[in-house]
């Protein structure tokens, strides 16, 4: 009675076969069903009603015998998948242990039960203790504490910067005396000689200081650490909060004397900025706020003294918010070498360095890490793009080629990841790799560099970070071929696409409200940073100044 | 739902798997999270509804694609019962009956368990059984759409194990393991049921690869219940038990399943002949919607004390469990936090977690393992004190309020005068009061009950407000649904392809998909059968876009019931929308874009000027307004308050909602030209929706009702309106409503209709409002209707001859000077005087009214209108009157 015809795919189709007398009339309705059904079953029985025009009265007889025979066949494949299955594995098709192996490694992989123990690990036993310390009374010490150890490596740093000073001095004068005599004593070697003599005194120097940094730095992370634990534990075991008080007394008192002393005082710049608070999205809305500020990209990073005004508020709101789900984000633009012995990552590196950073490794030591993930990454690529080689033989692949020059070179759009506790403003810097293509004028939304933007924005998306500061003109520093309408041009392609992307990430986070900075060279007039602001109310749509009238 | 009873609210958390990054589906938009795809799926799971299963109440997504479901729960379950000692026989067929109810009721609905084991058997205090985590594997898409295996590996069937693990980071297998049937679960259960004879777990401190190997090789064997009994030193005990239950689990442990029993079959099996007798088959409780007589099943105890015996005094308790989570949210539940708090949700500082590198196509490295993402499937019982504590104020009566007493809507009890203050706070308060939603659901829900009958009442009560939780019941009464609308639904063809298919496909991911709900497969599946069958059973209109926005509330509410969310469209679009998906509709939209822009005119005279000036017509921007009656422009949760008013007006009340927000922007529109103003509505602002709504009902109030009549509205009903039709109010009935006479408003041609500035008025309106039947009824609520002036234009000796009662004569020439400004003179000074009444002009001809009208309205005069037909109409009523000559 019924037939059953397999596909490939598993597939099959069969006849459902209905009897019913109408009348004097026997009548047979057949129907051919795929099976697995996909169907809502009273839509198919209301669709044969309609469309065979069956009488009314066998309605649920029908309905019954449809739903019967549905069920019966769905067990009847069902048991069929399943035998064949356990047979594949009696032939020895399938290997027992390999499957049995994979049972265990998914449940060992995905549930909690039945993973494996996990060692316990110092940096998040640290995170919780120190976010708990910073939302307590303790948290002024611990800011203390904090500035007291930035003030004696500030005093390191100043003293090695006046060493360094006067040995160039020292050598400048005897370069001179060299100078001199050059042609009449002593010959273009002795020159070099000396030249060199210099520079490696000049290592030699350097290399004192950079070890005794560390040094120092790693001697105040491990005193700070275990005071930081000790502290807590102190907190925990007498809940008087007396004893705590006199140690929050004493720190400070330090402090105020090692203030004064001090002589590497950064001073405030006077900064442009305007604020916007906008909404997007076409039905339901969210509301985000953006800041459109000229400054100078390490002044988010650079650490400053109590004495500044509100530089302590900062430095207390940057700490408080380091192990919460509102962090801080800064993109830098570097080039596609993972160091810092040049141009802006010099500079960034000379910042993050002039205070300990207690809970994150090093900015050296993480480079050293990201370098170690390109490496990895690369080859893991590679190996990945040897499978679809054959595909893509043809197209002339210019970046496979540069990446195969040197694999710890990192590409334009891509960006490496690394996390402070020290800057000032911000826990997070995003490393974006950008070329000389952006100091051209045609860019596209296209862009390898606007792409790493939206990457970058979706890392926000995933971590908390719900401020990002951006370059918005995707340069750190003005030349003379970007004129005003290279500015303005650029700046409209941001707002533009950077709009597209916040747009983006309401389907990806669900709407969390954020603050955008856009931050613009310092060297830029007054003039062009407000056209720039009159621009940016136009691209995104600003939500109305609230407007109080009296009611009429 | 079913009542709360001696049952707790359990909740448990699971990830759903992450999407590859940046990969497109194939029609070009982004993927579906997975997270949104197990939201969708797992709504059916609220309708399933048995005294074996525990309900399913909500899911929620939090961050990172993380989902917790709520459920009912019990904290005991069938491993702690087995602890040491062996169960008795009758207790084991006792468990193995309940179990097997369940599972056909499951597999009645197309649902396998898949995960049964000791812990998901869980006993309510009387020891039945209630069944857990039994839609895990249909709201993961049988597992594809998490990254952990469902069911615990000692339990699972043999077929399942050779089928293989389906891990999506596993390259080795690309196909998808082919769902589970209904016997795999009999296999779990049968292992269930062995521990408990045997008083001892299966497989017990053994690696899960060993323990599924033992249970492969369990098929070379050929007494599997004998061979288990060995391998755990049992096989004594095992021998003792009775033929019945041996033959049971041989029955259930059938290593081939073909030879296997499934459910249904297993339940009528002889071994319960002895226990089945002790079950009635569950009977699924009449909906209110449906061709069964409601109360057929009902039975009353032969003493009606009876019923109000147990006073224990817990009355939350008898509520729903929907309800009562419902009210614990609102008394500050937080799903997350009591996660929290149990230490189930342990999540690491995101700084921790940070990748180091990022390629450009967006796929992430160095990222370490977080071990917070791994499954601990413990449920974890939410804590009703708070919420008992907020409602133990709460008098008993307030949960059974009487209804008929006309007297008092709301219950007589401590907290009544605190309630009906919370009355007068703001929707969104009162939205998030715990007790007042308690009451105010409480009451729907017995008025919804009575429905049709209580039709009355709930128009009045859905007048105060309408509780979230039985928005969509009670917005299917208020649009008067009955009949058994699923035969109905079931009877319209929704599969064979049609032209609009294409159309329906591309609009219904761009319509509201900031909803978790209508963005998931489930939602897009649903909008597309609705929107079928609704162009599928009218003929004679056709699909516009805009049709999908329209049915997203809808569908929204009524997501679980299909055939409710199409009948409310059905009768929600010839009452609000007639005609305005013809396929040529343009006559239509046309009078209504005219008529509004006379509303606008009409309430707000200097906007009115400023948009005329600047050429910004209602065509540029109302027609998706009042095409999808604002859903296409508001977020759902405005669409709600929106239409929980809009409702209850007439279908004239549209127009004032477009003036309503007209008026928000009031100061913008004023002071922008007309691209700005292009600009401004491309993007619509934020609106306030409940100023807005607040405003909207002023404006209606107004607003006479023959003003704005419209010839292409939905003419009258033929029937009216059945034996509980509502008392008409003024306000609620239709103008079209209303039987036609002599005084009623005659249809105008289009371009006649657009060159008058200002709305017409019929005579029967104009005798009402200014209560000149003398016969008519007292003055009852004067406060209620506009306040009305009439103006006679005409010369004073015609005014001598007869005019309105009460209105004041300003013939044409006297106020106004040749360029249109108002001339300083005393009649101007009583024309100013009745500024922001209705004032209607009366003349001879409409024309010079209209001239006269215009006027007014160019020099701002608010509510002109005039009287259509002109003084002529109203001679034959004999009502005009004849001043007595003046002394």
């Amino acid at each position: 009675m019924k037939k059953s015809k397999f596909k490939a795919n598993g597939t099959a189709e069969k006849e459902f076969v209905f009897e019913f007398k109408a009348g004097k009339n026997n009548c047979v309705l057949k129907v051919p069903l795929q099976f697995p059904v996909q169907l809502n079953i009273s839509d198919l029985h209301g669709r044969l009603m309609l469309l065979h025009k069956i009488p009314c009265y066998i309605e649920d007889e029908l309905k019954a015998s449809l739903s019967n025979f549905i069920g019966k066949e769905t067990t009847l494949d069902c048991d069929r998948e399943a035998e064949l299955a356990l047979q594949r594995l009696s032939t020895g098709e399938v290997d027992v242990n390999q499957l049995t192996s994979f049972w265990a490694r998914s449940y060992a992989e995905t549930t909690l039960e039945h993973a494996w123990p996990e060692e316990p690990s110092w940096d998040e036993d640290f995170a919780d203790v120190y976010h708990e310390l910073i939302h307590s009374p303790a948290s002024d010490t611990l800011l203390n504490l904090e500035h007291n150890y930035f003030v004696s490596i500030s005093e390191l740093i100043s003293e090695r910067d006046m060493e360094i000073k006067k040995l160039q001095e020292r050598q400048a004068a005897e370069m001179d005396k060299v100078m001199h005599e050059l042609g009449n004593t002593l010959s273009d070697h002795d020159v070099n000689a000396v030249a060199s003599q210099h520079f490696d005194a000049q290592q030699v120097l350097e290399n004192k200081w950079a070890s005794e940094l560390k040094q120092v730095t790693g001697i105040q992370k491990q005193e700070y650490q275990e005071w930081v634990i000790k502290l807590h534990q102190d907190l925990q075991k007498s809940h008087n909060s007396s004893k705590i008080n006199e140690e929050i007394k004493v720190q400070p008192s330090q402090l105020s004397e090692a203030a004064d002393s001090g002589t590497r005082i950064f001073e405030e710049q006077p900064l442009l900025e305007e604020s916007f608070t906008i909404h997007l999205g076409a039905q339901l809305k969210t509301m985000h706020n953006l800041r459109l500020v000229r400054a100078d990209v390490l002044d988010f990073c650079k650490h400053r003294r109590h004495s500044s005004s509100g530089a302590k508020l900062r430095r207390l709101q940057t700490a408080l918010s380091l192990y919460s789900s509102s962090l801080c984000g800064l993109v830098l633009l570097v080039d596609n070498r993972v160091n810092s012995y040049s141009g802006i990552k010099r500079e960034f590196a000379t910042v993050a360095k002039e205070c300990t950073d207690f809970h994150f490794l090093s900015l050296e030591e993480q480079l050293e890490e990201v370098q170690q993930v390109v490496l990895y990454a690369r080859a893991q690529r590679s190996s990945k793009q040897k499978d679809q080689s054959e595909i893509q033989k043809n197209g002339g692949d210019d970046k496979s080629k540069t990446v195969e020059r040197n694999p710890s070179n990192i590409l334009p759009g891509e960006f490496y990841i690394s996390r402070h506790s020290n800057l000032s403003e911000v826990h997070v810097v995003f490393h974006l790799c950008v070329d000389d293509n952006l100091r051209s004028g045609n860019i596209t939304a296209r862009d390898p560099a606007i792409m790493g933007l939206r990457n970058i924005l979706k890392v926000c998306c995933t971590h908390d970070i719900t401020t990002v500061t951006i370059p918005l003109l995707l340069v750190h520093d003005m030349s003379e071929e970007m004129t005003i309408p290279w500015c303005l041009k650029r700046a409209e392609l941001v707002f533009k696409c950077v709009k597209g992307f916040m747009m983006e990430m309401a389907s990806w986070d669900g709407g969390v409200s954020r603050t955008v900075q856009f931050l613009v060279p310092k060297t830029i007039s007054e003039e062009m940073f407000y056209q720039l602001s009159n621009m940016l109310p136009q691209i995104f749509r600003v939500s109305s100044t609230l407007t109080l009238t009296s009611k009429h | 739902m079913k009542a709360l009873r001696d049952a707790e609210l359990g909740a448990f958390t699971f990830f759903a798997s992450a999407l590859p990054h940046d990969v497109c589906g194939s029609n070009g938009l982004p993927l579906t999270p997975n997270s949104i795809k197990i939201l969708g799926r797992f709504q059916i799971l609220k309708t399933i509804t048995h005294p074996r299963l525990c309900q399913y109440v909500d899911i929620s997504r939090g961050k990172h694609e993380r989902l917790i479901v709520v459920a009912e729960h019990y904290s005991r379950n069938v491993g702690d019962f087995r602890q040491g000692q062996t169960a008795s026989s009758e207790k084991v067929l006792q468990i193995a009956y309940e179990v097997l109810e369940g599972l056909e009721f499951m597999n009645k609905h197309g649902l396998v368990h898949r995960a049964l084991s000791p812990n998901n058997v869980l006993m309510d205090c009387k020891g039945n059984v209630k069944l857990a985590k039994f839609g895990l594997y249909h709201m993961t898409d049988q597992g594809a759409d998490v990254d952990f295996p469902i069911g615990n590996p000692s339990y699972l069937a043999p077929e399942v194990i050779a089928q293989g693990s389906f891990h999506p980071s596993d390259p080795s297998c690309d196909e998808a393991p082919l769902p589970s049937g209904p016997k795999t679960d009999i296999w779990s259960l049968g292992i269930l049921l062995f521990e408990l004879c045997a008083g001892r777990r299966v497989l017990q401190n053994i690696e899960i690869s060993d323990k599924l190997k033992f249970i492969l090789t369990l098929g070379c064997m050929d007494d599997i219940v004998t061979v288990l009994a060995e391998e755990h030193g049992c096989l004594e005990i095992i021998k003792e038990l009775p033929e019945n239950v041996v033959e049971l689990l041989r029955k259930c442990l059938t290593f081939l399943p073909s030879k296997r029993p499934t459910p249904a079959e297993l339940l009528g099996d002889p071994v319960f002949d002895g226990i089945s007798c002790h079950y009635t088959p569950f009977q699924k409780p009449v909906c209110l919607f449906s061709s069964s007589l409601r109360c057929a099943h009902l039975e009353l105890p032969d003493d009606i004390g009876d019923l109000c015996k147990d006073d224990d005094e817990d009355y939350m308790s008898e509520r729903g469990i929907d309800e009562v989570y419902h009210l614990w949210c609102l008394a500050g539940g937080d799903l997350e936090k009591e996660l929290i708090n149990k230490e189930i949700i342990q999540s690491k500082p995101s700084v921790c977690t940070l990748p180091k590198y990022v390629l450009e196509d967006g796929e992430s490295f160095g990222q370490g393992r977080d071990r917070s993402f791994l499954l601990d499937d413990t449920t974890v019982t939410l804590s009703l004190c708070q919420l008992r504590n907020r409602l133990k104020d709460v008098a008993g009566e307030a949960y059974y309020p009487l209804l008929e007493d006309e007297q008092s809507s709301l219950p007589q009890s401590n907290s009544s005068n605190e309630l009906s203050a919370t009355v007068t706070l703001p929707l969104i308060i009162r939205e998030r009061d715990t007790e007042y939603q308690l009451i105010r659901i409480i009451l729907f829900d017995r008025l919804l009950k009575g429905y049709p009958y209580k039709k009355n009442l709930v128009w009045k009560e859905a007048r105060v407000d309408i509780p979230p939780l039985v928005r969509g019941l009670a917005w299917a009464a208020l649009l008067g649904i009955e009949g058994d609308i699923q035969a109905r639904y079931d009877g319209i063809d929704k599969d064979t392809p049609i032209p609009t298919d294409r159309q329906i496909e591309v609009d219904i991911p761009r319509c509201h998909q900031y909803d978790e709900l209508l963005s998931s497969p489930q939602g897009h599946i649903k909008f597309r059968r609705v929107l079928k069958a609704w162009v599928v059973s009218h003929p004679d209109l056709v699909y516009w876009q805009g049709l999908d926005s329209l049915c997203a509330p809808f569908l929204y509410l009524n997501f679980n019931n299909e055939a409710l969310a199409y009948a409310c469209m059905s009768a929600f679009i010839p009452k609000y929308l007639y005609n305005f998906f013809l396929k040529d509709n343009s006559h239509v939209i046309q009078e209504y874009l005219t008529v509004f822009s006379q509303m606008i005119g009409f309430h707000d005279p200097e906007l009115s000027n400023h948009l005329n000036e600047i050429g910004f017509i209602p065509d540029l921007y109302a027609i998706p307004w009042f095409l999808t009656m604002f859903t296409h422009v508001f977020p759902l949760h405005k669409i709600f308050h929106l239409w929980d008013t809009l409702l209850l007006g007439s279908s004239s009340f549209p127009f004032c909602i477009g003036v309503a927000i007209l008026q928000q922007l009031r100061d913008r529109l004023l002071a922008n030209g007309f691209n700005e103003c292009i600009l401004l509505f491309s993007d619509l602002p934020e609106i306030d929706i409940e100023r807005c709504v607040r405003e909207s009902i002023n404006l209606f109030r107004w607003t006479p009702k023959s003003t704005t009549y419209r010839q292409y509205a939905q003419p009258t009903k033929a029937g009216g309106e059945g034996i509980f039709g509502k008392t008409a109010t003024y306000f609620s009935s239709d103008y079209q409503d209303m039987a036609k006479t002599d005084l009623s408003r005659e249809p105008l041609t289009l371009c006649d209709l657009k060159a008058e500035v200002s709305p017409r008025i019929s005579a029967e309106d104009l005798i009402d409002l200014c209560e000149l039947l003398l016969g008519g009824p007292p003055k009852r609520n004067k406060s209620g209707k506009p306040k009305i002036v009439a103006v006679d234009i005409r010369n004073v000796e015609d005014f001598g001859r007869g005019h309105v009662s009460g209105s004041i004569n300003i013939p044409f020439n006297s106020v106004f000077g040749p360029d249109g400004e108002l001339v300083q003179c005393p009649a101007t000074g009583v024309l100013q005087n009745y500024r922001g009444r209705v004032i209607v002009i009366v003349s001879h001809a409409v024309k010079s009214a209209a001239l006269f009208a215009a006027h007014l309205v160019k020099v701002n005069f608010p509510r002109v209108c005039i009287l259509d037909g002109g003084i002529s109409k109203l001679n034959p009523t004999g009502l005009l009157t004849v001043p007595s000559p003046q002394i």
